[in-house]
């Protein structure tokens, strides 16, 4: 049981990152991080973004469920 | 005040930003007290509990609001994502490559945040390697005699603790990016911001408990002064007068407008705080990867630079904060380039060229705005190393009232509730500044 469940949990965060790494970046880093100014972008989210955000949060379900579980087992074994 | 509040929640458009970040923030929280799989919560509990607050993990377990000491999912919060950014903002300096796509605008700025992006994930796998090895040899919490990984002869288990960190990295920067699109404010901003806060109660019961009530109202008091003095320098400007020549285009007037440009006191926010506490971290992270030794130069480490009351680590912290400041507004707001657009529209300074005399003049008046600024910054940040038989804390930088985190707060604070304001604006209600 638990190995199955280290096994999703590997499947899952690479997944994840992945994925996360798919996703148009926003933010530009850290001129903006501390009061650089409001430049909201404009563009609404296309398609393919909405899908992949989606897909992601999907992915991230299955790794929290994952993590839960496998604390879970620890705590009860 | 409280009707700014209503006309918030009133405006549905604004109510679902708000709301947005609220409910991220929630899971963000959720997911940092959820330990990591393979991590026993009950023995992390009673270590963490047995060390205390500070040690030497001092800026870590700042930035990722206690989570890193919990050993939990999100042990390594957003410190990745702003290490992996400060060094790309310094390779723009030293890279060609880097310095051209800065300026290319847009595109490049977007592929500048995609390369922070994987320096983020390298580094987080880095860093949850560092961290869970130091788990399992039992240096993290000290002398604690409790296993904290059960199973950690299995290298499978290890591995999937440093996946699973890594990926809970991943997932902050996306909440980031989230409340950065659709929600109010800058996202990594809002999520460090979030992880000081969270730190508060904690910080002030133990105050209350090993200092007592008449120690804790008055560092309560002056706390609130310092965070009134921050955001008073916080928002002193410089407004330098720009009167734009009238001109014709087509059958249109454009310009003939004088404005002001604005020159923060503080143009550098809190980066060059955050710089040098990066800076002043390195040495003791060497002399954790070494172990524990004792040489001359890891017991000068150790007096000089780990130890936050001694007048060196305090001189050189101090003046490491200086340089920052000149150094990141150097880097940051190009002189020239101003002059140059200036020029370009039409704009000019009264009883000044435009060209080349504007941006010596703009640079004149920087330099010499920078000074106090820096001066500030450097006195605020390092006011708590003087409290620090006060909180009865070794690491002082996780006082509350002082230094970087009130830096970091008051910043954010304003910064979004510029941006609430912004928006109320545009719907013409009155916003929550006067």
């Amino acid at each position: 049981m638990t190995l199955a469940l280290q096994i999703i949990l590997v499947v899952s965060s690479i997944l994840l990152i992945l994925l996360v790494l798919l996703h148009r970046g926003r933010g530009g880093g850290l001129s903006s991080l501390f009061g650089g100014g409001m430049q909201s972008s404009l563009a609404g989210s296309s398609v393919a973004e909405k899908n992949l955000d989606r897909i992601t949060l999907l992915v991230a379900a299955v790794w929290a469920i994952a993590v839960i579980g496998s604390g879970l087992l620890l705590t009860v074994s | 005040m409280l009707g700014a509040f209503r006309s918030a929640f009133a405006t549905p458009d604004l109510r679902k930003k708000i709301l947005f970040t609220i409910g991220i923030i929630v899971v963000y929280r959720i997911g940092s007290t959820l330990p990591a799989p393979g991590v026993s919560f009950k023995n992390v509990q009673s270590c963490a509990a047995q060390m205390g607050q500070g040690g030497i993990y001092g800026l870590i377990n700042l930035f990722s609001g206690g989570a890193l000491l919990k050993l939990s999912l999100f042990a390594l919060g957003i410190l990745p994502y702003i290490t992996a950014s400060i060094i790309i903002q310094l390779l723009t300096v030293v890279i060609p490559r880097f310095e051209q796509l800065k300026k290319e605008g847009q595109s490049g700025q977007g592929k500048l945040t995609q390369y922070t992006r994987y320096l983020t994930i390298a580094l987080a796998v880095l860093q949850s390697t560092g961290i869970v090895a130091l788990a399992v040899r039992g240096q993290l919490f000290g002398n604690c005699q409790q296993e904290v990984i059960p199973g950690k002869d299995n290298i499978f288990t290890l591995a999937v603790m440093v996946l699973t960190m890594t990926a809970g990295t991943a997932i902050i920067m996306w909440f980031g990016e989230l409340i950065t699109e659709r929600g109010i404010g800058n996202g990594m901003s809002i999520l460090m911001f979030i992880n000081i806060a969270a730190r508060l109660p904690n910080v002030g019961e133990q105050m209350l408990q090993n200092a007592g009530g008449l120690t804790f109202f008055v560092v309560i008091v002056v706390g609130l002064l310092i965070i009134a003095s921050v955001v008073f320098i916080e928002q002193g400007q410089r407004r330098i007068p720009v009167q734009y020549a009238k001109r014709v285009v087509g059958r249109r007037m454009y310009g003939g407008t004088s404005t002001y440009l604005p020159l923060k006191v503080n143009q550098a926010g809190v980066i060059p705080v955050i710089f040098a506490s990066s800076l002043l971290y390195l040495p003791q992270l060497l002399q954790q990867l070494v172990g524990n030794g004792n040489s001359w130069w890891q017991r000068a480490i150790q007096t000089y630079l780990v130890d936050q009351s001694n007048p060196v680590h305090i001189i050189i912290y101090f003046l490491l904060i200086i340089f920052f400041t000149y150094f990141y507004i150097q880097i940051t707001f190009n002189v020239n380039e101003r002059a140059e657009e200036m020029k370009k529209f039409g704009g000019f300074i009264p009883g000044i060229r435009p060209g080349r005399p504007t941006s010596e003049y703009l640079n004149h008046v920087l330099s010499r705005i920078t000074l106090p600024g820096s001066l500030y910054l450097g006195i605020i940040a390092v006011l708590p190393n003087f409290f620090l038989g006060l909180t009865g804390e070794q690491n002082s930088q996780n006082f509350p009232f002082g230094g970087t985190s009130v830096l970091i707060m008051v910043g954010v604070g304003l910064d979004t509730v510029k941006q609430i304001e912004s928006q109320l604006m545009q719907r013409n209600y009155e916003g929550f500044l006067r």
